[in-house]
């Protein structure tokens, strides 16, 4: 059976994830919205900065972010200074990593439900006395509303799933860094299969579910929303 | 009063220039070919459009010159577009009370609209499930729920059905006694039938101002070369024949038929008579079938391009068009201040249908 430590994971796990996902879903939609409509030069720049985590090996952005978060460079030093404590092996540690980790997951569906955003709306808006930001919560927001469910969602799903990033930076300290996928490595190389097998079907459960309700119901209900 | 003076260049080359300014009361019809400007017109008008340069002003407000851009959002205007652009995230209902958010002082409810312009079974279904015309009508009441100083309207009736055109002309019209309205149309029935004044739009460019029977028979303009040489004229209903489908109705006190599939509710009705479609007399004509006749007075002879001459022939008080040739006309010795007769060849309509 799963033991006092798989559970601390798990929670440890859920956690995280629900904080990244709370901070993506806040930064995200602006930056989305702006790589959806701006015309700046450099947005192509930015917008290959933002899916980089895709296709970059985790570990290479783990190592980026160990080095940055050790207390001899700005980021980290300035945290150890703020706080006393060092940003490596530590959960807020761990956290910017999942944000920046994830942060593709959760804006690039954003940036295609705001492109596909017929800009007919936002004028009708603007003609019924709507500044940019009641537009966006009165007009914009309801209208993608799926998209921000599956943005959150994948943001989520994918934290959870993270491997590379957390073995780099984070460690392997219970109830601090230690994560499901981590709990699952340590099981395995222990040869503690029931275990590994029990977290493992777990996950798949949860993503398996988290996918079909995403591809199954959230992106028809987006089209059909958006082109009506 | 609306003042305007705006530019839009491509490449060096002039694209618009709407210079101009009109004394908005009632409907002011925006009238020209596809492509003249029309709707880029109304769009920087409304705002929604900062690509021009130069000066808009209204009831002596600045909304654009060199230093000022007022926002669309804060030119309490309304808008109706050519499609009607309702929320689709929205039910008929919630498109109606998003309007009423920021509207000020609105002239109507959301139930008198609904009675209005008979939406009323309507208002809780989805927008995927109503038609064009019965969208269309909603997003004229959404336009009109906002309270606007201004209606700017782009052909709105461009893809409604009968009915829904039957509904809103008149309501339109009426409106239009409380609120300004700017109306860009294709048809001419619209023009006559709403408008006292009417813009003219040609390549670009702002051609006339002025009342649109008087536009229509200046032959200087853009609009003589369209094949617009076809004039309205108010026909007063009298009676409806049942038996016939014919309206009897009169011109200048001038006796009348007009075919019709149904009969109107409407008293007056403008009609279109096609130059071409009038034969001139010199006598009355027996054993014809032409029903209608006119006396009329020649009052202009105008030279075409093509072998053939136009004449502006005056029934009374209004005007009518007749395109001969230059053949019949030195055959009958026509001249300016004759009195002919005017037979009508065709002269049916579906009521205010373009």
């Amino acid at each position: 059976m799963l033991t006092e430590l798989d559970y601390s994971a798990i929670i440890l796990t859920f956690k995280l994830a629900g904080l990244t996902t709370l901070i993506l879903l806040i930064i995200s939609p602006p930056l989305a919205w702006w790589l959806a409509r701006s015309r700046f030069v450099l947005r192509p720049f930015i917008e290959a900065l933002v899916a980089l985590p895709l296709v970059l090996p985790p570990t290479v952005l783990g190592f980026y972010l160990l080095i940055s978060f050790s207390p001899d460079n700005f980021i980290g030093g300035f945290w150890l200074s703020l706080t006393g404590d060092t940003l490596a092996f530590s959960f807020v540690g761990l956290l910017i990593a999942s944000v920046i980790y994830s942060l593709p997951f959760v804006v690039q569906p954003l940036q295609s439900a705001f492109v596909n955003l017929d800009k007919d709306y936002l004028e009708v808006a603007a003609t019924l006395g709507f500044n940019p930001i009641e537009t966006f919560y009165k007009v914009v927001f309801p209208m993608v509303l799926p998209s921000f469910i599956i943005a959150g969602a994948l943001g989520f799903a994918h934290t959870v799933g993270e491997f590379g990033v957390v073995l780099m930076i984070g460690g392997n300290i219970p109830g601090e860094t230690q994560l499901l996928s981590i709990a699952l490595f340590d099981h395995v190389e222990t040869l503690q299969y029931q275990q590994a097998h029990l977290l493992s079907f777990g996950l798949l459960a949860f993503s398996m579910t988290l996918l079909v309700l995403i591809y199954g119901v959230l992106k028809k209900r987006q089209q059909r929303m958006i082109h009506a | 009063m609306l003042k305007f003076d705006l530019k839009k260049s491509a490449q060096h080359k002039p694209l618009f220039h709407f210079q101009g300014q009109v004394e908005l009361q009632g409907v002011c019809a925006v009238f020209g070919d596809s492509g003249a400007g029309k709707t880029s017109f109304l769009r920087v008008l409304a705002g929604l459009d900062n690509s021009f340069c130069g000066a808009l002003e209204w009831r002596g407000k600045t909304w654009q010159d060199n230093a000022t851009f007022i926002k669309t959002e804060k030119r309490h205007i309304g808008m109706v577009f050519q499609e009607p652009r309702l929320f689709p995230h929205l039910d008929a209902l919630g498109n109606l009370k998003l309007a009423t958010k920021k509207a000020k002082n609105s002239l109507y409810t959301i139930t008198e609209l609904a009675e209005l312009l008979d939406f009323e079974p309507l208002i809780n279904k989805k927008i995927q499930q109503l038609s064009g015309g019965q969208k269309q009508r909603i997003a004229i009441a959404r336009a009109i729920l906002t309270g606007p100083d201004l209606l700017l309207m782009d052909e709105p009736m461009s893809s409604l059905d009968q009915h829904s055109r039957q509904l809103l002309l008149p309501f339109i019209k009426k409106l239009s006694k409380k609120i300004p309205i700017i109306y860009i149309t294709h048809s001419m029935q619209e023009v006559f039938y709403l408008s006292q004044t009417m813009i003219l739009m040609n390549q670009g460019e702002i051609e006339s101002i002025g009342c649109p029977q008087s536009l229509f028979l200046n032959l200087d303009l853009s609009l003589a070369k369209h094949n617009h040489s076809g004039l309205m004229v108010n026909v007063q209903a009298v009676h409806w024949d049942d038996e016939f489908s014919v309206l009897h109705g009169l011109i200048d006190q001038q006796a009348v038929f007009v075919a019709m599939e149904k009969p109107l509710i409407l008293k007056d009705i403008q009609i279109k008579i096609e130059s071409k479609d009038v034969i001139l007399a010199t006598q009355k004509l027996e054993f014809s079938s032409l029903q209608n006749c006119l006396r009329v007075r020649i009052e202009q002879i105008e030279q075409l391009p093509t072998s053939s001459v136009l004449l502006t022939l005056n029934t009374g008080n209004q005007k009518i068009l007749a395109k001969i040739t230059i053949k019949s006309l030195n055959e009958l010795r026509l001249a300016v201040g004759q009195n002919v007769f005017a037979y009508i060849k065709a002269m049916s309509i579906s009521a205010l249908d373009s």
